[in-house]
């Protein structure tokens, strides 16, 4: 399988990973990848010293909704973030997987923790 | 109109219902002079220049004539070394103590320019020696994700903040305002159901909640700086429409405003002392985490 690289620092301008703006913009090369068959996309998060959720949503939560875990697992993959940034992607895949998993269970489960306050 | 200011603003319930009094009081003034009399103030929290600032610029696109009076000699020194004054016909003054950090109003398009102001005001400060490394970047990362919460969120203009290390608490307040879409009309509108002011600020900083409907998945970010601030002993406040909640250490706690506050105010307050190394909560295998 081919492999792409993507170098964040080199496609944000910066160190810091943080707006959704950039996020879209990587998504978008994500997609573009990740439609070619035979490619894997790898992620190169050299010199980035700062990411926040807003930005993993935006570049990486929302290929949750076309893309499931295994394809995800087999085409994309992420290299040199810390643990503690590996932590944060964690968090934002699970919240991705569940939020676009059922939309109406999203909606009960939200009704039903407004009627336990 | 003549507004007067009490003795104290603090960064507290009555503090910030202070301001939101005043937001109100002249919020349908149109093309005139507003006094604001500081002359009964002995204490100004300067984070709190932010929430000020943006309440004033806003009157002055009404073409009001902001008249600041009666203001003591520590609090024009104080206002003047954030440079808050210099944008109300003041001065600015250099701050040697190097424990302000400007106050400022930035477009919502100005994200890298917020920061680069974070790292020359906050990042590179020499007067708060005692954060570690991760310290600084988790404080960073909680201002960079409000802020990019109120461009989300907010539908506005522009984005006030300003904050203040107080040096013999070892504590960093960092306020940000937003005069857009409150919390409270965001969250009504997205669960169809008419929630009070607190009980909207509870519902979005409960983990997962998010009243994004698009192909951007959230409701994270606000719950990840509660989390941090738990550990870090700090401090965080939510001020929108009517409602005010805030969580100081692992106590939560949330009020009511006789009046409303046309936008989201979240003030920081980090625990600049603080050691902890912040584990993580488990080995991550990142060949797997998709």
């Amino acid at each position: 399988m081919k492999e792409i690289k993507v170098n964040i620092f080199e496609q944000i301008g910066s160190s810091a990973a943080v707006s959704s703006e950039d996020g879209e913009l990587l998504y978008n090369r994500i997609a573009k990848g990740l439609k070619e068959k035979e490619v894997k996309v790898i992620l190169d998060f050299i010199n980035i010293e700062l990411i926040t959720s807003t930005f993993l949503n935006a570049a990486i939560g929302q290929l949750y909704n076309e893309y499931d875990s295994p394809f995800l697992r087999e085409r994309l993959k992420v290299e040199n973030m810390t643990g503690e940034d590996l932590e944060l992607l964690k968090k934002v895949v699970e919240r991705a997987k569940e939020y676009f998993k059922n939309k109406a269970t999203m909606d009960a489960s939200i009704k039903e923790a407004l009627g336990d306050e | 109109m003549q507004f007067e200011f009490p003795q104290n603003i603090s960064s507290d319930f009555g503090g910030y219902d202070t301001l939101v009094d005043l937001s109100n009081k002249i919020s349908d003034i149109y093309f005139e002079d507003i006094p604001l009399d500081f002359s009964k103030t002995k204490w100004f929290d300067a984070n709190l220049t932010a929430v000020l600032g943006a309440i004033l610029s806003g009157s002055q696109d009404m073409l009001n004539d902001i008249k600041i009076k009666g203001v003591s000699e520590k609090i024009k020194v104080l206002l003047s070394r954030n440079h808050f004054l210099s944008h109300f016909g003041g001065l600015k003054i250099p701050d040697y103590y190097d424990t302000t950090i400007k106050y400022r109003k930035f477009k919502i398009t100005e994200g890298k320019l917020f920061e680069d102001y974070l790292d020359s005001e906050l990042l590179s400060k020499e007067a708060m020696p005692d954060m570690s490394v991760l310290l600084r970047k988790k404080i960073n990362k909680s201002i960079l994700e409000i802020f990019q919460n109120a461009v989300i969120h907010g539908h506005c203009n522009n984005i006030f903040s300003c904050g203040q290390y107080f040096r013999t608490k070892k504590r960093l307040d960092f306020t940000i305002v937003d005069l857009g879409k409150t919390i409270k009309t965001n969250v009504t509108e997205y669960v169809k159901n008419d929630l009070s002011g607190e009980d909207a600020i509870k519902w979005a900083v409960a983990e997962g909640n998010t009243t994004k409907c698009g192909q951007i998945p959230g409701g994270l970010g606000l719950s990840l700086i509660c989390e941090f601030l738990r550990k870090n002993s700090g401090k965080i406040q939510i001020v929108s429409a009517n409602g005010y909640w805030e969580q100081k250490s692992d106590n939560e706690s949330s009020n009511v405003f006789s009046s409303s506050f046309p936008g989201t105010i979240v003030n920081l307050e980090f625990n600049i002392a603080d050691q902890g190394h912040y584990c993580l909560s488990s080995e991550i295998d990142g060949d797997n985490i998709f």
